[in-house]
């Protein structure tokens, strides 16, 4: 088939532009998954959409293709373009402009044949006048009906026809603003492509881009929490190459500010538990049948969050809950820090002990989660302790390892 | 549905073609020109192909259009669904009164749905009847392009004032803080932080104050941190991740070693510093110099406190 800028699937698409974004380091050669060809298709319009953000590198295992984006830099995200670039047939085109036109005022209601008069007398000053035939038109009206654009009523025996009343455009800023930061945020950049002006009030630090991707999996997610449904959800193992088909109960999303990784929380009958699924690795989502006890698993997901620390439910030591405590210390001129635990304590504990002394505890389902925030306040631990010892000695084992890293052997002045 | 022709890009070119045609007879450099502004890079060797040749019978060949009407579409379910969703978030007080109301439909996503679970505690008080106040105020200097004479409360100092001339808003997700970036006077460019701001006014001067040749504002000072990584417990992912939102670059090294570059602006040093602390001994930081050394001091004080 011809290349074509436009394409029929979002997912085609999602791989590779997390591929480019995320990771960047492969070459042509590398890509397995899909044909040589593929590649340079999905690369070409990759190009075309995000060209200015697109980087290569030449290495000894062929081109690399990358896309660097500082998101501080810009006022919307780069990858929505990808939500704009679905397929259409020339048919599709012009029947939606000739229609949106006939039906142009909320006040004028049409039946079908009448439209389908009008569409005729529209075409027919080409050269080769394409003709709509009926079946065609009433599917496309159903198809905006569905939408919203148009409304059906019935008027005796047939069914006439009228566009949806206008609705005012919310303030640009409030666009601008919500479009990067909202859950499908890429629905308001659809709203802000009606509208001319630009303003470009904002920007956005710690912001991931790369979330976009996933809206659709989201909506259909959202929907089915609304209406309590099961789920069957299709997720790859990316290590494994390895798709599996799991039947849920949708709870809720969760998502991390401090890495854009976004999550359902989903309860797995089969296992009887509480689970986390991350979006990027679900490949669709099926709605089935309302979930009876819906509203029990919710609950018991509330209770279980003051304990969930990132969103693991579950350990490797076999207790339900883990403990882990740790005591840092700070000079005079750091008050920062007891302010930097509180504000970042979520579900634990910080106890002052003296003027320059905090502990911080928590009870959690899995400590492991832990151990990165723990690290990022390396240079005042003065104790630690974690009831699975396993990590206890395995965060004692990874300061050791940094030392030896960068060779720190405690002689050197500390403000060296 | 979210991924529909309806909200392409080549429907929106199209739409601003068929606008200019109501108008006068469009050329075909005027039809390319919109088609660079509103859609991608090789739409240009479609869309004025496809109307030329009519396939899409919407204009003819003397630039007019069976239309009569320009090109509008009414908001979708989806949008006004979005609408509403967003109408229930409490920072959506910071740009009005007059909320959006679709009582014909369902909220896309519920606030109680959406946990963000590492976000941190002391965000903005968005329901603050003072801070929306000076937020509005804010705003609309931003995009009005006026000064603003605005009195801080400082960390540990007493309350100080400054004029300054605004420039954007910046908006951490994160902090969940908002931060005012302008340029003030004596110090060039300045960000405050919303939080910290008492009052704040239209200073009522002129803005050429601020923008004298010689004090034209630099852009800020950027840094490039090399770090090496072997990929176990999946690091090198998670380090990608967690960086993708700043401009980096990956290459393999060899086997299971990577070289992971991250650029990021002076300002954040501190913060990317505990950022690749977290990573423990999965990366180890190559350059520059400057940045190694702050990690040593870390680790030696650390070191220190007899761990």
């Amino acid at each position: 088939m011809a290349y074509s800028e436009r394409i029929k699937d979002i997912g085609r698409i999602r791989d590779y532009l997390r591929e480019f974004f995320v990771f960047g380091f492969r070459s042509r050669e590398e890509f397995t998954q899909k044909s040589a060809r593929s590649y340079d298709n999905e690369k070409r319009r990759v190009e075309s959409w995000l060209g200015e953000y697109m980087q290569f590198r030449q290495t000894a295992e062929g081109k690399n293709v990358f896309l660097s984006i500082d998101s501080r830099a810009m006022n919307h995200n780069p990858l929505f373009k990808a939500w704009k670039t679905k397929s259409f047939t020339d048919r599709d085109i012009t029947l939606h402009f000739l229609l949106m036109d006939i039906l142009a005022s909320p006040d004028a209601a049409m039946s079908l044949p009448e439209i389908l008069e009008k569409l005729d007398g529209m075409t027919a000053g080409f050269r080769d006048p394409k003709t709509f035939d009926e079946s065609t038109v009433r599917k496309k009206l159903k198809e905006y009906a569905e939408e919203g654009i148009i409304q059906a009523e019935k008027r005796g025996r047939t069914v006439a026809y009228r566009r949806t009343e206008n609705s005012d455009l919310p303030d640009r800023a409030l666009l601008d603003f919500f479009s990067e930061t909202a859950p499908c945020g890429v629905v308001g950049s659809f709203l802000l492509d009606k509208s001319d002006d630009r303003d470009d009030a904002f920007t956005f630090k710690h912001h991931y881009v790369t979330g976009t991707m996933d809206s659709e999996i989201l909506a259909s997610l959202f929907d089915a929490m609304r209406e309590k449904r099961n789920v069957t959800v299709e997720t790859i193992n990316r290590h494994k190459d390895r798709v599996r088909e799991n039947h849920v109960v949708p709870l809720g999303i969760m998502i991390s500010a401090q890495s854009g990784r976004q999550y359902l929380m989903a309860h797995v009958p089969r296992f009887r538990q509480i689970t986390s699924f991350r979006l990027d690795s679900i490949l669709s989502v099926k709605a089935d049948e309302i979930c009876e006890w819906y509203d029990d698993l919710k609950a018991r997901f509330e209770r279980m969050r003051s304990h969930i620390w990132g969103v693991s439910t579950h350990n490797e030591s076999g207790e339900n809950l883990e403990y882990v405590e740790f005591t840092v210390c700070w000079r005079d001129d750091e008050t920062h820090i007891p302010e930097r635990l509180e504000r970042e304590k979520r579900g634990g504990s910080v106890e002052r002990l003296d003027g320059n002394r905090c502990r911080f505890s928590v009870w959690v389902y899995d400590s492991r989660e832990l151990i990165p925030w723990m690290r990022s306040f390396l240079c005042r631990i003065t104790e630690f302790r974690f009831s699975n010892q396993v990590l206890e000695e395995q965060f004692a084992a990874d300061i050791r390892e940094m030392y030896a890293l960068y060779g720190i052997t405690g002689e050197e002045d500390e403000d060296a | 549905m979210m991924f529909s022709e309806l909200y392409s890009a080549y429907y929106n070119a199209v739409a601003a073609i068929l606008k200019a045609a109501l108008d006068h007879p469009v050329s075909k450099s005027e039809i390319r020109s919109i088609v660079e502004k509103k859609a991608f890079g090789e739409s240009v060797l479609t869309i004025p192909a496809a109307l030329e040749e009519e396939r899409w019978q919407l204009l003819h060949p003397d630039g007019t259009t069976p239309l009569s009407h320009p090109p509008t579409l009414p908001m979708t379910n989806l949008e006004k669904r979005w609408l509403k969703a967003i109408a229930a978030d409490p920072r959506i007080r910071l740009f009005g009164d007059d909320l959006p109301d679709f009582p014909d439909v369902e909220p896309l996503y519920r606030q109680e749905d959406v946990i963000v679970f590492d976000r941190f505690a002391d965000g903005d008080p968005y329901e603050d009847a003072g801070y929306i106040e000076r937020f509005r105020l804010i705003l609309r200097a931003v995009r009005e392009r006026f000064p603003l004479k605005i009195e801080i409360q400082g960390r540990r100092a007493s309350p100080r004032k400054i004029e300054l001339f605004p420039d954007h808003l910046e908006y951490s997700e994160k902090d969940d803080k908002f931060r005012l970036v302008g340029v003030t006077r004596r110090h060039g460019r300045n960000t405050v932080n919303l939080g910290r701001i008492l009052a704040c006014e239209a200073a009522g001067t002129s803005d050429e104050d601020f923008f004298r040749e010689d004090s034209e504002p630099a852009p800020p000072e950027q840094v490039t941190v090399v770090m090496e990584l072997t990929n176990r417990r999946n690091a090198l992912e998670r380090v990608l991740l967690h960086f993708a939102n700043y401009q980096k670059e990956a290459e393999r090294l060899d086997g299971d070693r990577y070289r992971v570059s991250v650029t990021f602006d002076r300002d954040e040093e501190a913060d990317i510093l505990i950022r690749v602390l977290s990573f423990g001994p999965m990366v180890r930081v190559t350059a520059p110099d400057s940045f190694i050394a702050q990690i040593c001091q870390k680790l030696n004080r650390q070191k220190s406190c007899g761990l």
